[in-house]
């Protein structure tokens, strides 16, 4: 069993040394994909093996460095994240293949392939870690090895410039985890999980309460909470898309693995305070998360911006979990967890489907504003439906798999209302009415990101060009997609072993939950609610069937004629005239303006100053402002320059001066050595 | 290459001017054309008018048919917006060649069956304006046209007798299939 793991592991460092190996010849660039493939492969056969045994599988190789052990811990939780990674980099790396050979000509892809395999490597790693240096070591590979696949394009400044911000937010992430994992040293004498778990609880409370805050803010940060999110829309937009579907849908669920493990297992019986962080954090970051992507026009920002979104519907999870976990309710904590997990597998599936269609669609298109787009499902009709599987998934919408998680989050979430405390019933409601309004916003964004990208008329010369992508592009798409359908249409069986995972935590060890399944329904609170996937699914397609079949027996006999639109008889019907993007987002915009603080000017240039009766041409810009980058990160940037310059005038570059430091740091030293 | 075939594969007829001259009683007219159209469309007629670059005095006369005196949406005939609405085309002017796509388009977009009227001199055959560089010389030159209808302009008492005329004829004939 383990050692199908460690295979795993070893076929990927192999796949990474051959891939350097055959640099230089770009025909052979497949051989690295193809071994990526197959360890994740193996690494699937693994996961689901460890999750149908239950076993918990520790093994631990001691190093010559003090406190420094290579500790291996997989328990059914890091399986299932070890399920989630290798299910989407089996078809990311399929993908893969065909899609790095439009970059062979410019790019060296044997370094791709190299750290490709790393980075895969790095996150089955991170998930088994079970000793802070060593998850620490292994942290910094997966944050590096994804920043080198960031900056692959490394001939265009812009995405230079993206890698700088995703390696100063991945870094400062890093050094709360450090501090908060120095301070478990200080107290509990180790850097084994273990031995923290057994200790904590003798940790003083101040301590643990920095401990906490600075988790949810290092693992956060990388999870892409709010305000820590802004590394997420530029590196994912700078990475091919493969790599952004990998680093969408997996990477950022390492932050909320660890959040997971820590809360949950490392560090039980939390506070009640850090469930009310968690949920609020959740809430916040989802409906900003996709009111941001409402007002983005690139394509893989505004996918970026949604993981935001679906980040914080985790958290939602997570958090009533920690609440009802406070208040002794287990039973509703349980279910809230696997809401948490289920939202998660999903979020990775259909993210990491609709990246990967984005890909295709910019490998025909060469360019990520949608509003060049157009016309596309036409030209594209597989890209266009595996697209569409995809943001019917993501906006919640049954019978795919996010409805099923997103219906477990509204119950769990009203269960909190249902309690006593007006303070918790309170939190529970803004939580709840946060992710409702989030739902809606989604579908609206997706409404647009389909709809400009796909339907209407093809808006550039690019877009009319575009042609069906390869058969492999179209498998790894059409898996992902065929996986969001079954995902929730058998969600009942996903649920019951998603349930086993939360019950074999030691929190929950014999407890029972308020969620069950009893054959193919599943049923909250003995009987409060319940959701039938199977039965919605099949009334779906006999209402889809019924009302095809309906049309075609009434319109049998009817003759159909195909013309042109009727455009008043002038002939110049355009592109130009459909509804565009920023039209169709700019009334939400305006209605957040609070949020957006949208920004207008009107350029008019006139043919005669004098007489202002003829323009010339006139320009519109219209733009938002980016409140964090604005509020925070500006002026965070602009006081460390300010000190950092005051800071400079010590430094006079005269030997005497230098001398006089020295006699006063000595001075200081012996009056600081007597007291 | 369909247009122009049917172009001359479609009988054109000229209404006569004796028959325009014979009736002059509206209210006997009136009540004809009432009963030809409930009885061939159902009582509503929609009418669609192309402007072809008319001297406008076609149009005067055709939008002296609602007012107050002639009233004819009474019988159900309407002028509507869009020629996807309209069983009639209603052509006036001699074709700028300006109009020429335009009215080929709004043809291609009136749906079958349709019946095409050209009304005034000048869509017969270009009128005033015949032999111009800037006109094609009357609307059969550019989409086929069932009737025409004479006059420079034609008052709306004469439109109103071609009007119960053409669909005398549309009656006869489609009384001839029944046989």
């Amino acid at each position: 069993m383990q050692n199908l793991f460690f295979t795993s592991l070893l076929v990927l460092t192999g796949g990474s040394i051959i891939s350097l190996i055959v640099q230089r010849d770009t025909k052979l660039s497949y051989v690295s994909s193809v071994f990526s493939m197959f360890g994740s492969l193996l690494a699937l056969i693994f996961s689901i093996g460890a999750l149908i045994t239950q076993s918990t599988l520790t093994t631990t190789l001691p190093t010559s460095f003090p406190m420094f052990n290579i500790s291996l811990h997989i328990d059914p939780l890091a399986a299932f994240f070890i399920l989630i990674v290798s299910l989407i980099a089996l078809p990311a790396s399929l993908y893969g293949i065909v899609y790095m050979k439009q970059y062979a000509i410019e790019y060296n892809l044997g370094v791709f392939g190299f750290f490709y395999n790393i980075f895969l490597i790095s996150l089955l790693l991170v998930i088994t870690a079970h000793n802070a240096l060593y998850f620490l070591f292994v942290w910094e590979i997966m944050s590096l090895s994804s920043l080198f696949l960031v900056i692959f394009e490394n001939k265009k400044l812009q995405i230079i410039k993206s890698g700088f911000i995703y390696f100063i937010m991945t870094h400062a992430a890093t050094a709360f985890i450090l501090l908060s994992f120095l301070l478990l040293f200080q107290f509990t004498g180790s850097f084994d999980f273990e031995t923290i778990k057994q200790h904590f609880a003798s940790i003083p409370f101040v301590i643990q309460t920095i401990i906490f805050l600075c988790m949810i803010i290092g693992f956060g940060t990388k999870a892409g909470i709010v305000p820590f999110h802004i590394w997420l829309p530029w590196a994912h937009s700078a990475a091919p898309s493969h790599v952004s579907s990998l680093m969408s849908g997996v990477m950022i669920k390492i932050g909320i693995f660890m959040l997971f493990k820590m809360f949950l297992d490392i560090l039980p019986q939390t506070p009640l305070w850090l469930g009310y962080v968690v949920l609020i954090i959740g809430a916040v970051s989802s409906i900003l998360g996709v009111l941001y992507a409402l007002s983005e026009h690139d394509i893989k920002r505004l996918l970026a911006y949604h993981s935001i979104e679906n980040i914080g519907i985790i958290l939602l999870g997570l958090g009533s979990g920690l609440i009802f976990i406070a208040l002794k309710q287990p039973s509703l904590a349980m279910l809230a967890i696997t809401a948490g997990l289920f939202h998660t597998l999903n979020h990775a599936v259909f993210k990491s489907l609709l990246f990967l269609g984005a890909g295709s669609v910019i490998s025909q298109t060469h360019t990520r504003n949608i509003e060049e787009y157009g016309g596309l499902i036409k030209l594209m009709p597989y890209t266009a439906i595996f697209f569409l599987v995809g943001a019917v998934a993501i906006s919640g919408l049954p019978p795919f798999n996010g409805f099923v998680s997103e219906w477990l989050t509204f119950q769990s979430l009203f269960s909190g209302i249902a309690t006593s405390s007006i303070l918790i019933k309170s939190i529970f409601i803004f939580g709840a009415a946060c992710l409702t309004f989030t739902g809606g916003l989604a579908a609206a964004c997706f409404v647009k990101a389909f709809g400009i990208t796909f339907l209407a008329r093809s808006r550039s010369i690019e877009s009319e060009k575009a042609t069906e992508v390869s058969p492999l592009l179209l498998i790894s798409m059409g898996t992902l997609a065929v996986l969001c359908l079954t995902l929730g249409v058998f969600s009942f069986f996903v649920i019951t072993n998603i349930q086993l995972i939360v019950k074999s935590l030691s929190l929950f060890a014999s407890k029972t939950s308020s969620l069950s399944s009893t054959g193919i329904s599943l049923q909250v609170n003995q009987n409060v609610a319940h959701l039938n996937m199977p039965v919605i699914f099949l009334v779906m397609a006999v209402f889809i069937a019924l009302s095809f079949g309906l049309v075609y027996i009434v319109s049998r006999k009817q003759k159909v004629v195909l013309r042109t639109v009727w455009d008043c008889g002038f002939n110049a019907l355009s592109p130009k005239m459909e509804i565009t993007a920023t039209g169709f987002s700019r009334t939400l915009i305006l209605i957040f303006r609070g949020i957006f603080q949208p920004s207008k000017q009107h350029e008019i240039e006139y043919v005669d100053a004098d007489i202002r009766y003829f323009s010339k041409s006139k320009t519109v810009t219209l733009g938002i402002v980016n409140i964090y980058e604005a509020y925070l990160y500006y002026p965070l940037h602009n006081g460390l320059s300010i000190i950092s310059k005051q800071i400079r005038k010590i430094q006079s570059g005269n030997v005497n001066q230098y001398l006089l430091y020295i006699f006063i740091l000595l001075l200081g030293l012996l009056i600081f050595a007597r007291y | 290459m369909s247009l122009y075939s049917k172009i001359l594969s479609v009988p054109l007829t000229l209404v006569p001017r004796k028959i325009i001259n014979q009736q002059n009683d509206v209210t006997i007219v009136q009540k004809g054309i009432e009963k030809k159209i409930k009885k061939l469309f159902g009582g509503s007629l929609a009418i669609r008018e192309v402007d072809t670059g008319s001297t406008n005095a076609c149009e005067q006369e055709l939008m002296a048919l609602t007012n107050t005196y002639y009233d004819i949406e009474r019988f159900g005939i309407h002028f509507v917006a869009s020629p996807r609405h309209a069983d009639m085309l209603m052509v006036t002017g001699p074709v700028s060649r300006n109009m020429a796509e335009a009215l080929k388009k709004t043809y291609e977009a009136t749906p079958d069956p349709k019946i095409v009227v050209a009304v005034g001199d000048d869509a017969i055959d270009g009128g005033i304006f015949k032999g111009s560089y800037a006109v094609l010389d009357g609307v059969h030159n550019v989409i086929p046209v069932n009737f025409q209808i004479p006059g420079d302009p034609p008052s709306a008492m004469t439109i109103l007798s071609s009007l119960l005329y053409i669909l005398n004829i549309i009656d006869d004939k489609s009384d001839q299939k029944k046989q």
